[in-house]
């Protein structure tokens, strides 16, 4: 799957916890540094929020109006 | 890369459990209390033993939960957490849990000076929470309408809090006010923008990730939550200014936005991806069609004021709104407990041994069971209502019974988390 803001995308709307967090970990091992992925959820992942900020990590949330929370993470 | 979910922050177990295991044993009380008065109790929500009843369900039951699962759930949901969650739950539970008892009491046995001890004690409980949970939320943008909906519902128990106490005064002073005007403020503040509001706001997280339905789309969700605080508001200022007409228009309008978040729920259920329906989808149906049944009468009494005169009617609708909110929290606990009780394990054994799966603390058929019993027990509650003396007793026992199974459920789910901790330690040892 692949989104105007990045080709790097985890849609983890239909995941039960904890896959959307191991997805999410997995894609950011596998794209460059510098690179964008996108994840894709129906609420806001504050403990994941927690892990990228230990690591590092930028990220940008923008909620839609279907109720899709649009997490940009940067590498 | 760190690859484990990070819950260093998290509160630990015992901060909520201890609100969820003691929350069944007034339920169970509340059914005993059916079980010994008899019908007396519902013939009018004046009855000292309904508004006992009343309170060990709405406090001793529900409140109890909300605030031992807010502790535990701010961090994931919101981001806010709370400085020394053990201490403020070691605060709050027992404060808590007295009140509860001196309330009832001093209701059911007539006693001023207990009234008074429970509501003061229940008053500077709730106030604290709402302090120490105020500081860690408030300082967090709100992001998302879950966000916001706690911190709208947050504001609203403080005022269910305030009249609460006010209340418990005027009944021991004898405070010329408008006691029934006032508590049915009291109960829509309770029922409609504290636990309603907090209710949507978990839902609005808990429906789509344990479910796997499709998200609440975003526009309602961040409306609901103000246009229910925003009527309550309303009707609060229909009250001081005796305008009956503002008043019943808040009502009616608090009964359609109430039944339109039901039916978009029951409508995201339908479009669930699991297909096995388990006992939270189910307890979540029950509480769905409850409320909306509740919501119904509320529209109508809300256009035709004298019917409420039936003497059934205020009962009938008590029994299905609060057999509603206990259905949607009894589901919920039967996710929360196993969860978190999975993620505590799971970050115990540090990524090197791995917890086992979520459904082995709490097994479904366990919940199925206790289910069917809760199914049967609102049913007999709410045919009590039309037939009390038959019925009113042996709803009582199945309501008591009910709630003991609930607490053996929860109960052996702990047991079986201090096993594996047990386990995991012994292999992190080795």
């Amino acid at each position: 799957m692949t989104h105007p803001k990045t080709p790097h995308v985890v849609d983890a709307r239909y995941m039960e916890p904890p896959e959307p967090f191991t997805a999410t970990m997995e894609m950011l091992d596998q794209i460059q540094p510098g690179e964008k992925m996108l994840l894709l959820l129906f609420r806001e992942p504050h403990p994941l929020y927690r892990v990228l900020r230990q690591n590092g990590h930028d990220y940008d949330t923008e909620l839609m109006p279907d109720g899709t929370f649009e997490i940009l993470i940067t590498r | 890369m760190q690859a484990l979910l990070s819950f260093d922050k998290a509160p630990p177990f015992a901060a909520p459990l201890r609100f969820f295991l003691t929350a069944p044993l007034f339920g169970v009380l509340a059914g005993l209390l059916l079980l010994g008065e008899g019908g007396d109790l519902l013939a009018s929500r004046w009855m000292p033993g309904a508004l006992a009843a009343t309170h060990l369900i709405t406090i001793g039951f529900m409140l109890q939960i909300m605030l031992g699962a807010l502790i535990q759930i701010l961090p994931v949901v919101a981001g806010a957490n709370l400085a020394q969650p053990l201490r403020v739950a070691g605060i709050v539970h027992p404060g808590l849990s007295l009140g509860t008892l001196l309330l009832a009491g001093g209701f059911f046995f007539g006693q001023p000076l207990a009234l008074m001890l429970g509501a003061g004690l229940l008053g500077l409980t709730g106030a604290f929470f709402i302090w120490v949970t105020a500081r860690a939320l408030f300082g967090v943008p709100s992001t998302s309408p879950t966000i916001r909906g706690l911190k709208l519902a947050l504001g609203s128990l403080g005022v269910v809090l305030g009249l609460g106490v006010l209340l418990a005064l005027s009944l021991v002073q004898g405070w010329a006010v408008p006691l029934a005007a006032l508590a049915d403020l009291h109960a829509g503040w309770g029922l409609g923008a504290w636990a309603g509001v907090l209710l949507a706001a978990m839902a609005y997280v808990v429906v789509p990730m344990f479910q796997l339905t499709p998200g609440y789309p975003a526009r309602a969700g961040w409306y609901f939550p103000v246009a229910v605080v925003t009527l309550m508001l309303g009707w609060s200022l229909a009250l001081a200014g005796e305008l009956a007409w503002l008043q019943q228009i808040c009502q009616l309008a608090l009964a359609l936005v109430g039944a339109a978040f039901a039916a978009l729920t029951l409508r995201l259920q339908g479009q669930r991806r699991r297909a096995r329906a388990d006992a939270t989808y189910r307890y979540w149906q029950l509480g769905l069609a409850a409320s909306i049944l509740a919501l119904a009468m509320l529209s109508t009494a809300a256009v035709r004021p004298e019917i409420t005169e039936a003497s059934a009617w205020t009962p009938a609708f008590g029994v299905l709104l609060l057999g509603g909110f206990l259905s949607f929290i009894i589901g919920m606990l039967y996710k929360i407990i196993p969860f978190l009780g999975w993620l505590h394990l799971q970050n115990y054994g540090q990524g090197r041994v791995m917890a086992q799966p979520m459904n082995r603390l709490l097994p479904d058929r366990y919940a199925d069971r206790q289910m069917q019993i809760h199914f049967a027990a609102l049913l007999l509650v709410l045919a009590a209502v039309f037939w009390p003396e038959w019925l009113a007793r042996p709803a009582g026992l199945a309501f008591a019974v009910s709630n003991a199974w609930l607490f053996w459920n929860l109960f052996s789910a702990f047991r079986r988390y201090r096993q594996q901790l047990a386990e995991i330690a012994a292999k992190l040892a080795q």
